[in-house]
């Protein structure tokens, strides 16, 4: 992850309501992330994990990882390498459990309008910008709080618990 | 302040906290089903350096998703966590056959009111109905800040309230009316916010019957649902929370609203969720006549004691449709002893209907309920997501007991007006 957090790669698009259950369906529930990996998302669109590539962009409509909270569909996804997710809305569950594992998102209204799978696209997590360089057109979104700024700064929450935070100040940590 | 502003400002240490605060708080208990149970552990073991648990007993794991393990694989996983549990000194372990996660919780008497109960699973909003801060968190956050600190982080809701009014039609259910609400504030329509469930309707509901309002939260994609607690929530906490010396959180006069959804309950007839999502939620006239293979009565939002007497009633003197499979799913120990004892089971396994254990039931069909892809699915059940229960192409409709009752007799989707 780059200091900035900003991220380049190639979109690939999936429409509204992803639940996790299509991100990680349960019969690959017990294999690792890096093993999830090769299956993440196969039922929405069979080339994901066959052609992904690190640094690519997943861009998604409303509601992106509603469904059960589970903490592996972020997990499996950041084991493929992608750069950002980008979505109109994020599930609740998803946008925390992201977070916590340093895997960046943006939340950006419009998106859905502004790219195509195969587009150059740049994100730029803190400035709340995704940016289509095939078009040149972009968009402003709703960038992170500055706690999930710092969280993802740090490469997760279990990072940024050993590394400390003033959000952390106030609470006796044993 | 409201309930939920009113819990987070105590268990933070703060006078007063405002919708968009991060705060970091104490948390009471921490709740995991068999699958997240395990996921949790292996966060814990691989992820963090000599990390301790600050307190087993805040801690409880209940094996839902498998009621016996049919693989190897699963039988493994249980196995991981009751070595674990016993590790760590966890006695909360409700293992296999004691039902449903958050109903084998309210029954445990563990909760307390004024308490933050965190889980590792979408629905644990349901103890909202008992005067509780309750929402899922993710498995880092239960490895590295709950079973290692007792604490976890949240950004405090802004708040909808939706009021409820007028009187529930004939055949009409509450699920029938927490169903419209999804449908009609959609599945993205509460994103990050707490729902205040208010109004004459709601006072009018038993705790039983109210615990689906913040349950099916989630399937707004809200953080947290609540009922402004009332005489019946403290009765409900003195007959079964194992704490005595509770303080009930009360609103504030005067709360201040994001916004006001108004609900007239006699408007709403019966409900279908339809496939593809849980926010397809139509009148049951647009699903009438659709011919199903399966009708289940169970899990989180349908396997309760209300339920089984309904369907047990319904099939009194009725057969199950000779192309149906009926099943039924008890919520817990207690619903499963007290069917026994009222003669319920008996009438529902003459009609042909199948008992299961306790459990989850077909949820993400771990023991049970996978779909091929022709497979159409009636029943209780609070999800129908693609994929969920087997072939991404299975068809699985959402609706009461009463709905899955009638369906069943007569093999197609059908009104429980008659």
């Amino acid at each position: 992850m780059t200091d900035k957090l900003v991220f380049e790669g190639t979109c690939w698009k999936f429409g509204d309501n992803i639940p996790t259950d299509l991100i990680t369906p349960t019969h690959i529930m017990w294999k690792t992330p890096r093993e999830m990996a090769k299956h993440v998302l196969e039922t929405a669109n069979p080339d994901f994990p066959l052609k992904v590539q690190p640094g690519d962009i997943l861009v998604a409509g409303r509601n992106f990882g509603c469904s059960s909270g589970r903490a592996l569909a972020a997990k499996a996804l950041k084991a493929t390498g992608i750069g950002a997710i980008v979505a109109e809305l994020f599930a609740r569950t998803f946008y925390r459990n992201g977070h916590e594992i340093g895997l960046p998102l943006l939340e950006v209204g419009g998106v859905d309008d502004l790219v195509e799978t195969g587009d150059r696209v740049r994100v730029d997590i803190t400035r709340g910008i995704v940016e289509n360089l095939t078009s040149g057109k972009s968009i402003q979104g709703n960038p992170p709080s500055d706690f999930l700024l710092e969280m993802l700064q740090a490469g997760g929450l279990i990072p940024l618990l050993k590394s400390g935070s003033k959000y952390f100040e106030a609470v006796t940590l044993k | 302040m409201n309930v939920i502003e009113k819990i987070l400002a105590k268990a933070s240490g703060n006078k007063e906290v405002r919708p968009g605060d991060v705060v970091v708080a104490n948390v009471d208990l921490m709740v995991m089903h068999d699958l997240s149970s395990n996921f949790v552990m292996k966060v814990f073991e691989n992820e963090m350096e000599n990390a301790k648990i600050a307190d087993p007993s805040r801690i409880a794991f209940v094996f839902d998703h498998n009621f016996a393990p049919a693989t190897q694989q699963a039988a493994e996983a249980l196995a991981a966590v009751r070595k674990f549990a016993a590790k760590h000194g966890i006695r909360h372990v409700f293992d296999s056959g004691q039902g449903s996660v958050h109903h084998v919780i309210v029954e445990s008497g563990l909760w307390k009111p004024g308490q933050v109960i965190i889980g590792c699973d979408s629905h644990t909003p349901i103890y909202g109905a008992l005067g509780v801060f309750a929402t899922g968190v993710g498995n880092n956050s239960m490895a590295a800040l709950g079973f290692q600190h007792s604490l976890g982080w949240f950004r405090v809701p802004e708040t909808i309230q939706v009021y409820f009014h007028g009187a529930m039609g004939p055949a009409v259910t509450p699920r029938d009316i927490s169903q419209y609400v999804v449908g009609r504030l959609g599945e993205d329509g509460a994103v990050y916010q707490a729902i205040e469930y208010a109004g004459p309707y709601i006072q009018g509901l038993a705790v039983e019957d109210r615990m689906l309002f913040p349950l099916m939260s989630i399937d707004v994609g809200a953080k947290c649902g609540y009922m402004n607690p009332d005489e019946k929530t403290i009765a409900f906490a003195q007959a079964h929370s194992a704490a005595k010396d509770f303080e009930m959180p009360m609103n504030d006069p005067g709360v201040a609203y994001k916004q006001v959804l108004d609900i007239d309950v006699s408007r709403i007839g019966p409900q279908v969720a339809c496939p593809p999502t849980v926010g397809n939620v139509r009148p049951i006239e647009e699903a009438v006549g659709i011919p199903i293979d399966i009708a289940e009565v169970g899990g989180s939002t349908g396997g309760r004691i209300e339920d089984i007497r309904m369907l047990a009633r319904a099939f009194e003197g009725r057969k199950v449709h000779p192309e149906v499979r009926l099943q039924v799913v008890p919520v817990s120990r207690g619903t499963y002893s007290t069917a026994l004892r009222e003669g319920l089971f008996q009438i529902l396994h003459d009609a042909g209907a199948n008992i299961f254990p306790p459990s989850a039931g077909s949820n993400q069909a771990f023991n049970m309920g996978a779909m091929a892809e022709d497979d159409v699915m009636l029943s209780t059940q609070a999800r129908n997501f693609p994929g969920r229960n087997g072939h991404p192409k299975s068809r699985h409709y959402l609706a009461s007991t009463l709905t899955v009752a009638a369906s069943a007799i007569t093999g197609r989707i059908t009104d429980p007006r008659g």
